[in-house]
């Protein structure tokens, strides 16, 4: 069994489950769903106790020369300039100008040194901060955060992913901690649109629900509960499914977000947390610059400066920063030395992370690299490690200890340790 | 915690051996002078003696409904059609149960069935290489053939490692140039042994080293695949494969795994048998000359000393003390939910099971039959035990000491094979693309500790997809088509409904909830096509109860 650290869940009871309804019963916004019974006690509920997280994953490995840690003048620099942000002393690239003035919420890890240095097993690396090649099933970091900090009783999923961000699985937790994947942008997968008419819907449902109520008199069994609470959970995602369409609000956002499906989908990872969802992914992708580094990072970034600060202000603005970690990376870093087709390859000895919001540090440089980018030169920190400051800062036990099998499995690997300066 | 609980299993366990013991030997003396005694009586009696020791109270015996249904699934991999299900539970004879079981183990069924859960056991929902294993069609029928003619157990498995006929290389294919991995699932598959921590580092908990480990992948590390081309294209490409062996060659040992530096190579290794001790191989011939083996070589010549030979030779042996146990341990585990050592591939870590005198009844036995694998789980599903009902209050799905029947979730194979049941429509197609949406919702529903849990995709997709609707709306002579042109009272037609999904009547209430449902507007087809739907929704179909 995994360890018994206190989760939010528990602290939501029923009753405030019921008064949340009871509070709820005049939004109008539901009315044709009868009601979200439970999303909006949720989303208050999350307010007061839950953290949240919401990763940005730069699919394909973004440049850490080319965005947080320029090195200017040297031969590994490439055309990019350096603008000054609220740090003083400290310069980002001239195409993140929006986010040079939230540095103060960033902190920005310089020193990752990580194994696993193509994409399929960095992918994985950097979900799970295990090792592919190791094959035991590790769990990515929305299923743990889903387990840890998810509610059984919300309408929606505890793990929300949207667009290219790879996929390492739930893993060891088991399928209850699957993402819902949904496409850029907000667009729903598969198997969300029912196919009978609403009263058919709810007639069947009600049989359903009949049935098995009949059965679970005589039968106690968990397999058979889970099966009854997973059912319930899928009806309850289609009742709060417009919470994932954005048409009316995205229009009064597009110019603090940027009017890109990336932008857009930032803007529903932000409502979804709001509404209590803990985790959620959201992948940019055209990273994987072996070729036109820089044309591909100027347009990479001017999306992304105004996405990802659009973001901050709004969660700020929303009151939800300081509850909200927002995690920014990819598989792997690109190389200081840039090849002959003006590319920039993949790079584990040295990138750069950059966490902001929910219980890290704003206005924190940690570790550096040598004087060209070649290396880390000071404090050097591993996925292990990453995953523990991401774990601590989210309230997560980092040493939670779980089993595939009869093999004990960590949150973090032995002696992965949270990074202390960065944490709040 | 868990130090504390171990050693508190491990005194349990100790507790219950020595008692056992005890009632082995009062039970062996009067029963053994009156004949043999069969292999569901030892069964019976040792689950028997557990319970009394733990002063456990067992469950009633299953109704026939409960066990027509189960034995169904377990043996044939489908629920039962109404009519066979009616006829069953009509049947006054009281030797009904063992007819039926003699007459699903003679099912060609039963073959593909056994073909299907140990091509799943050897590759996984996640084979090790996708692109070689993704069509296994001449693989499943290699199988099969050997389940229809009831191959001994240890002669198939031999004929696999020796991978020699036709259809039978696909295993060895799957982890070409990867003999460690190999190594790590034929010692878990065929020896319950899990050797994957002994690979970067000694097995913290037992006395397995890294040398044995590497000891084992010498028998691998000669293996070559050389691929025969390839049938048909698009999802029915099949490829083939032929399996050679080179002649020289060793495994390289380069310490522990924390350790490794790049360009470090390691020590050549020599074979040795796990815990056996080393093979005794002759030298290679002065001036041998590996044959070249290219892009296109489409055999190799058999080496004069065949490492192959020898680890076939000895994982199937009688003596071996892993192969019997760890194959009697994995079937009853397919059957008991439970293996007496669990997880069933875990014998280094489980070194203490719950009922250690069964499990050496069931080995001992199994080898006395010559392996003979229709014969051991016609015995098991004869037992009491198997039989009883898996109804009552408690929460877990596996019962330690078999006091109630196991819940086990159906496979995405028996969910689509027993929806074509439900239908009776023969001719509904299950496509590619179908088969893949039951796999991925249904395909993996535990976590890593072997617990069901309901996933949100499984249910949006039996909520939301015309696959599943398939099986269930009206169609020229499928169920609904039947139930609505029945000129029956509608709760004759409840009851039809209820034998063909779930396998038993309605109780009046349900019949009393459904007959009202299907009135409850004058259009009946959606009224029939939503309640069908209802009965395959619930959780007493999801699992085999």
């Amino acid at each position: 069994m995994s360890t018994s650290t206190c989760r939010p869940h528990e602290h939501l009871s029923r009753r405030a489950l019921l008064k949340g309804a009871l509070a709820t019963t005049a939004g109008a916004t539901v009315a044709n769903w009868g009601g979200l019974f439970n999303t909006a006690a949720v989303a208050a509920e999350a307010k007061k106790h839950g953290k949240r997280c919401i990763l940005l994953w730069m699919n394909g490995g973004a440049s850490q020369i080319d965005t947080f840690d320029m090195k200017p003048g040297r031969s590994t620099a490439g055309p990019f300039r350096e603008i000054k942000t609220k740090l003083p002393g400290y310069h980002i690239c001239e195409y993140l100008p929006k986010l040079a003035q939230q540095v103060d919420k960033l902190g920005i890890i310089r020193s990752m040194r990580t194994q696993s240095p193509d994409h399929p097993d960095g992918i994985y690396h950097m979900h799970t901060c295990y090792k592919q090649s190791e094959r035991v099933p590790h769990a990515e970091l929305g299923a743990m955060i889903a387990k840890y900090l998810g509610q059984v009783d919300a309408d929606l999923p505890s793990f929300v992913r949207m667009g290219p961000t790879g996929n390492a699985g739930s893993g060891y937790l088991g399928p209850s901690y699957e993402p819902f994947s949904i496409e850029r942008g907000g667009k729903l997968p598969y198997f969300t649109s029912p196919y009978l008419p609403a009263a058919n819907e709810a007639r069947r449902n009600d049989l359903l629900r009949f049935m098995e109520a009949e059965h679970q008199k005589e039968n106690g069994a968990g397999a058979y509960e889970s099966h009854r609470v997973a059912k319930e959970r899928a009806w309850r995602l289609l009742r709060a499914k417009e919470l994932f369409d954005t048409t009316k609000d995205w229009p009064q956002h597009e110019s603090l977000y940027g009017a890109t499906e990336f932008g857009r989908s930032c803007f529903l990872a932000r409502k979804l947390v709001e509404a209590g969802v803990p985790f959620v992914e959201v992948g940019q992708d055209n990273y994987d610059s072996h070729a036109d580094n820089f044309v591909c990072h100027k347009a990479n970034m001017q999306v992304l400066d105004p996405a990802w600060a659009g973001l901050l202000i709004d969660l700020e603005r929303t009151g939800q920063l300081q509850d909200t970690l927002v995690v920014w990376m990819g598989e792997v870093g690109r190389t200081p030395t840039i090849n002959n087709r003006a590319g920039r390859d993949h790079f584990i000895r040295g990138w750069t992370i950059v966490l902001a919001g929910g219980g890290v540090k704003g206005g924190v440089v940690y570790g550096s690299t040598d004087a060209d980018g070649r290396e880390v030169a000071e404090n050097p920190v591993s996925e292990g490690d990453l995953f523990a400051t991401i774990y601590t800062a989210l309230g997560v036990n980092p040493r939670a200890k779980h089993f595939a099998g009869t093999r004990p499995i960590w949150a973090t690997p032995e002696g992965a340790k949270p990074i202390k300066e960065l944490l709040s | 915690m868990p130090e504390r609980c171990l050693s508190r299993c491990v005194s349990h366990g100790l507790a219950r051996l020595v008692t056992v013991a005890i009632c082995w030997a009062a039970w062996s003396g009067p029963l053994a002078q009156s004949g043999e005694p069969l292999l569901r009586q030892i069964i019976d009696t040792q689950v028997q003696a557990a319970w009394q020791t733990a002063k456990l109270k067992s469950a009633p015996k299953a109704d026939d409904a409960t066990f027509l249904r189960r034995v169904y699934l377990d043996l044939v991999g489908t629920i039962p059609p109404q009519d066979e299900t009616r006829a069953f539970l009509d049947d006054p004879d009281s030797l009904k149960r063992d007819k039926l079981i003699a007459r699903l183990l003679d099912d060609p069924r039963f073959a593909t069935n056994q073909a299907t859960l140990w091509d799943l056991t050897l590759f996984s929902r996640q084979p090790p290489n996708p692109d070689v294993t993704r069509n296994r069609t001449l693989f499943r029928e290699w199988l099969t053939a050997k389940f229809a003619k009831n191959e001994p157990l240890d002669r198939w498995v031999r004929a696999l490692l020796l991978a020699e006929e036709d259809g039978s290389e696909l295993f060895y294919a799957a982890y070409n140039n990867r003999p460690e991995d190999l190594t790590e699932s034929f010692s878990r598959i065929f020896l319950g042994t899990q050797l994957q921590c002994a690979r970067c580092h000694d097995h913290p908990y037992t006395d397995l080293k890294q040398q044995d480990f590497y000891g084992m992948a010498g028998f691998f590390v000669r293996l070559v695949v050389l691929d025969q081309g390839s049938t048909g294209s698009g999802e029915k490409q099949v490829k083939k494969y032929k399996i050679g062996e080179k002649g020289s060659g060793d495994v390289l040992f380069a310490g522990n795994m924390k350790d490794a530096k790049p360009g470090k190579k390691g020590e050549p290794v020599k074979p040795a048998f796990l815990r056996g001790g080393p093979l005794t191989e002759p030298p290679l011939p002065a001036g041998y000359k590996e044959p070249d083996i290219k892009t296109g070589t489409k055999s190799l010549p058999k080496p004069e000393f065949s490492r192959k030979e020898k680890l076939a030779e000895w994982a199937t042996a009688t003596a071996n003390p892993y192969f019997a146990r760890a194959a009697v341990n994995r079937v009853w585990g397919q059957f008991m939910g439970r293996g007496i050592v669990h997880p069933v591939d875990d014998f280094e870590a489980d070194s203490k099971p719950a009922l250690p005198g069964l499990l050496d009844a069931l080995t001992q036995q199994f080898v006395a039959h010559q392996f003979d694998l229709k014969w051991f789980i016609g015995e098991l599903v004869r037992s009491e035990t198997y039989q009883l009902a898996s109804t009552g209050p408690a929460k877990e799905a596996l019962p330690k000491l078999y006091e109630r029947a196991r819940l086990r979730p159906l496979s995405a194979e028996e969910i689509i094979a027993s929806l074509k049941t439900v239908s009776g429509d023969a001719t509904q197609k299950t496509d590619g693309t179908t088969g893949e949406y039951f796999i991925r919702y249904f395909g993996e529903p535990t976590n890593g500790q072997g617990e069901f849990q309901g996933r949100l995709g499984e249910h949006l997709f039996l909520n939301n997809s015309e696959n599943v609707r398939a099986f269930l709306r009206r169609k020229k002579g499928n169920l609904a088509d039947t139930i609505l042109t029945s000129t029956d009272p509608w709760d004759r037609r409840v009851d039809r409904m209820f034998l063909a999904v779930l396998t038993r009547l309605p109780s009046s209430a349900e019949r009393d909830k459904f007959t009202a449902y299907l009135q409850s507007d004058p259009k009946p087809e959606p009224l029939v096509e939503e309640a069908l739907w209802v009965l395959v929704n619930l959780s007493e179909f999801r699992f085999n109860h």
